[in-house]
């Protein structure tokens, strides 16, 4: 029964800790381009059933209650919080912002795709629109050798001017997916985001429709960290850091008190 | 042996008991929706021939502390906390409906409306399903509204109401999985009034400052209880010194 007391003590210890890290993480991000924080999901651990209720306490009576306690806390998930971050003006003819719903899909070398709200986008050397890493964005787009003023439509229409012609040509079409639990996307870095099961099939679709945002030419999308919000969790997360360890001190005292005086 | 020290060792225990509820306690005091829980003691008198001098102390935690945890704003359209002392209904692992405070919800891929705990949001009818394309918000009353992205110039259609329920008036308890049940089985009634206000959590009610309280009055408890012990030990060693021959 006393090392109970410290392991639950020290669960409390380890949650907080999760926490931090997942509030660096955040903090660390602040400037990560459409970067989504993440929150800590604390969720209590298992009762141990002392006494079940309904047990006999005589012949004639039944314990109205039970004895159940607690073990501890433990990070259950963290939930990306899918806010939409502040867009910022680049006027780079690549740069893509999504505001709304919605990801961009990226194939990625091994053949799967994969997810990103991240639109700094460049050309490759055979002209595809490519993220900075050099994965192809899917539907995949060519800019024609020599083409001028690349214009990327709200609903995702790429148009450019040729060379010899006057009047701007449609190049491609870029789609959107979106999801109906985001939120279980999983991350992968490099600011992607992989398709799990609880986050059900992409449903890809232009820009605009059904629910999907539409697309911003010449914006990025900011992260979506609050310092402030962060900060003063960090304080939270550090004070219960701190009683939580007082406890591990106190039932430390209590053990100690006992080898002594006995 | 004087039959004390059974009495104070059961103190004792009784004391690390409490220790070990105010660490749980404590560890949860990021948990959403989370309610402390409290322990009680009662004395056991040993009945019998002899003088009845002997109360064992007995605990048991028998319910939560259900004053309400600080709200805080989070942005999340799905987060929802519940005002007064109205909880929200879910459906257990055993399939009964258990009530929580944990207003954390998602609609998990087959478009079951869940909360934080994976457990699924009871409605008028049974677990609350939405449409897996639609917008989803929660009103006020708990009306789950869902708005069809394809035209959204009309307005978000209600669905189900999340059921949320009083308890006033009938006894709840804590569950082995952290939802609270009707003692002896039964529904909670639904809350017409009931609010809930969308975009925030409620906290955890565990009060810092309290819980080191606690911690502090259990802990020298544990140690007048120890040192209880050593005085009976002071008495047995000195009965037994009288009791001995002088100047063997």
């Amino acid at each position: 029964m006393p090392s109970t007391a410290l392991q639950v003590a020290r669960t409390g210890l380890d949650a907080q800790d999760t926490r931090m890290r997942v509030i660096a993480n955040n903090l660390a991000n602040v400037s990560t381009t459409a970067f989504k924080r993440d929150r800590a999901n604390f969720a209590t651990l298992a009762y141990q059933d002392m006494r079940v209720a309904g047990q006999a306490s005589s012949t004639q009576t039944n314990y109205a209650t039970g004895l159940n306690l607690g073990t501890g806390v433990g990070v259950q998930s963290t939930t990306r919080v899918d806010e939409q971050g502040t867009l910022n003006s680049t006027t780079n003819a690549l740069d893509l912002a999504i505001s709304g719903n919605g990801y961009f899909q990226i194939l990625l070398p091994t053949g799967q795709l994969s997810y990103t709200r991240a639109g700094n986008f460049t050309l490759s050397a055979e002209g595809q629109l490519v993220t900075s890493q050099g994965y192809v964005v899917q539907p995949a787009i060519t800019i024609p050798n020599g083409a001028s003023s690349i214009t990327i439509a709200k609903d995702g229409t790429v148009s450019a001017m040729l060379p010899g012609t006057t009047a701007a040509t449609q190049v491609g079409q870029i789609t959107i997916a979106s999801f109906v639990n985001p939120a279980a996307l999983q991350a992968s870095g490099d600011n992607l985001y992989a398709e799990t099961l609880a986050s059900g099939p992409a449903q890809i679709g232009a820009p605009g429709t059904a629910g999907r945002g539409d697309i911003s030419q010449g914006y990025l999308e900011g992260s979506n960290v609050n310092i402030v919000t962060e900060l003063v969790d960090m304080i939270e997360c550090q004070r219960a850091y701190e009683i939580n360890s007082k406890m591990i001190s106190a039932v430390d005292d209590m053990l100690k008190n006992a080898n002594q005086t006995l | 042996m004087d039959r004390l020290i059974y009495t104070a060792v059961s103190g004792m225990s009784d004391s690390m008991v409490r220790e070990r509820v105010i660490a749980s306690n404590m560890a949860n005091t990021s948990t959403i929706g989370f309610k402390a829980e409290k322990l009680y003691t009662t004395p056991i008198t040993l009945k019998g021939p002899a003088l009845e001098a002997r109360a064992m102390a007995d605990g048991q935690v028998k319910s939560a502390d259900m004053s309400a945890g600080n709200i805080t704003q989070t942005g999340r359209k799905l987060d929802i906390a519940l005002l007064g002392d109205a909880m929200m209904a879910v459906q257990s692992a055993d399939g009964t409906e258990s009530y929580t405070r944990r207003g954390d919800l998602t609609v998990s891929p087959t478009g079951v409306l869940e909360n934080g705990d994976g457990r699924p949001v009871v409605g008028n009818g049974g677990p609350i399903t939405v449409p897996l394309d639609a917008q989803i918000t929660i009103g006020p009353d708990g009306m789950v509204l869902v708005a069809n992205p394809e035209t959204p110039n009309l307005p978000p259609q209600p669905t189900d109401r999340i059921k949320l329920a009083s308890p006033s008036g009938t006894t709840t308890a804590k569950g082995l999985d952290g939802l609270f049940r009707v003692v002896g089985g039964g529904v909670l009634p639904a809350d017409e009034n009931a609010r809930v206000i969308a975009g925030s959590l409620e906290q955890s009610n565990v009060n810092p400052s309290e819980v080191l309280t606690q911690m502090i009055q259990a802990q020298r408890l544990y140690d007048i209880r120890t040192k209880l012990i050593a005085t009976a030990k002071e008495v047995d060693q000195s009965g037994t010194s009288l009791l001995r021959i002088s100047g063997s």
